[in-house]
């Protein structure tokens, strides 16, 4: 029963796999983050046309499932567009595309908790649209999103153990295929969850330590 | 000159602006009075564009504030100062005071930082420069609204209702500044509940009840037995609100 055994060489593809997840979350979260702050920014300026359709694309993307959304990409964009997706581009398109929904949704609603005397003595001052949004809006809108997207980033990490079903092989899927081979799911998905759950710390200490940064201003800290 | 004429604004059915005309030529401090929804704040907000009027015209120096770009010039010629400080909370009291004329004015960093230290130093807050808004307390933070608006260099400052939301002492502080301001010269249109104050301070008061221009009198006038306490809606104004 040796291929039963835990081996050495289990920790390197554990360490493998940690890393395929890690750098599929840190892309798909810096492409999600751009594009949803593009959809806000449409929205700010009120763009017409484009306006509405980044609120009815981010409507569409936060209320279907992702685990749909990666087999419409995988199995049908491939039979629509008539190309080939790796495993690996399907995910970095699904994913972007859900964080991109769920970015848009925080930054509208934390440009709208900065309050509207703001705006007006940013305009009676004298400062452009573009002016106000970088100096006014951006900053205290940043520390209004800062808790909400902590939370989507840990929920985002999760959601990446999804492409392990259509093939990337991430730290989901090297625990599926260990558990497999030792037959001791006890131990495997244990280590498994444990890996994501410090992944997932490290996330919500890195948000909460900017976002103190980014309310240094307030008298009030916060409970 | 601040050309007010036939100024009208309605908010639904409610008539908040009744053709109102006023003019204030530079180096006047003129008060406005007037009971609470009479309409002063409205004015305000109507010379700094941040109400459209619905009749007539305001023009600040000849641009018209109902033109974009008339606006825009007439936003340089005012400063304005807010009844609740409206401080930008993420910035220190000089980023406050600075960020106008470094984005707006174009005015280089340094220069603008060491008049902004200067106009601080002149309200007394040369300590607290590098404060939070937050870490100040009102009367202090209604000094930085002041310097803020100072540091455009206005013609005209506007001024609504500045102590509105300070108890009296630091009401006192700001009051000081305003008082050295008028003397120096700066052309106010004051808002204020502070009748005592504005009597000490302005040239004329003008009297709005109900969006109506009731009263645009010198001071000794207005309060003068046969000028405007000859009107009984001012009279009994005054008396209530020096009771």
């Amino acid at each position: 029963m040796r291929y039963a055994d835990f081996t050495a060489h289990d920790l390197l593809l554990l360490l493998q796999g940690l890393g395929v997840s890690l750098a599929l979350f840190a892309a798909t979260t810096a492409i999600g983050l751009a594009i949803g702050l593009v959809w806000a920014a449409l929205r700010y300026y009120r763009v017409p046309l484009l306006a509405a359709l980044a609120a009815l694309l981010a409507e569409l993307l936060k209320n279907s499932p992702v685990l749909v959304q990666l087999f419409l990409v995988f199995f049908g964009l491939p039979v629509l567009l008539e190309t080939d997706l790796t495993p690996v581009q399907a995910a970095l398109i699904t994913l972007s595309g859900n964080t991109a929904a769920f970015v848009y949704v925080i930054a509208v609603s934390a440009i709208e908790a900065v309050g509207r005397d703001q705006l007006e003595t940013a305009r009676v001052f004298g400062l452009s649209r573009w002016q106000t949004l970088r100096r006014i809006v951006a900053p205290q809108a940043a520390a209004f999103a800062l808790g909400p997207l902590a939370g989507l980033l840990v929920n985002q990490l999760q959601v990446t153990s999804l492409i392990s079903v259509i093939g990337v092989v991430d730290l989901t899927k090297v625990g599926a295929i260990l558990n497999l081979r030792t037959l001791k799911p006890f131990i495997v998905w244990t280590v498994i969850g444990l890996l994501y759950y410090l992944a997932a710390r490290l996330i919500a200490g890195a948000c909460a330590r900017l976002e103190t940064r980014l309310r240094a201003h307030r008298e009030w800290k916060g409970l | 000159m601040i050309h007010i004429e036939g100024a009208t604004k309605r908010f639904g059915a409610n008539t908040i602006l009744d053709g109102i005309d006023l003019r204030v030529a530079p180096g006047e401090v003129v008060s406005i009075l007037g009971p609470s929804g009479s309409g002063k704040s409205t004015l305000i907000r109507c010379i700094n564009g941040l109400e459209r009027l619905d009749g007539g015209f305001i023009s600040v120096d000849g641009h018209r504030v109902d033109d974009p770009k008339g606006l825009q010039l007439a936003r340089r010629c005012s400063g304005t100062v807010f009844q609740l400080f409206n401080l930008y909370p993420h910035m220190t009291a000089l980023q406050n005071v600075t960020l106008a004329p470094i984005e707006v004015l174009k005015t280089p960093r340094a220069r603008a930082e060491q008049e902004g230290r200067e106009l601080l130093a002149s309200v007394g807050l040369a300590e607290r420069a590098d404060t939070y808004p937050a870490q100040l307390s009102g009367g202090q933070r209604q000094r930085v609204g002041i310097c803020r608006a100072l540091a455009m260099k206005p013609r005209y400052l506007l001024l609504d209702e500045v102590t509105s939301a300070l108890d009296p002492e630091m009401t006192g502080e700001v009051l000081a500044i305003l008082a050295r301001l008028a003397a120096g010269g700066t052309t106010m249109l004051f808002v204020t509940h502070e009748i005592e104050f504005a009597r000490q301070i302005s040239q004329r008061i003008v009297f709005l009840d109900g969006g109506k221009l009731v009263a645009d009198l010198s001071t000794a006038r207005f309060f003068a037995a046969d000028g405007g306490l000859a009107q009984p809606r001012i009279a009994q104004f005054l008396s209530k609100m020096t009771k």
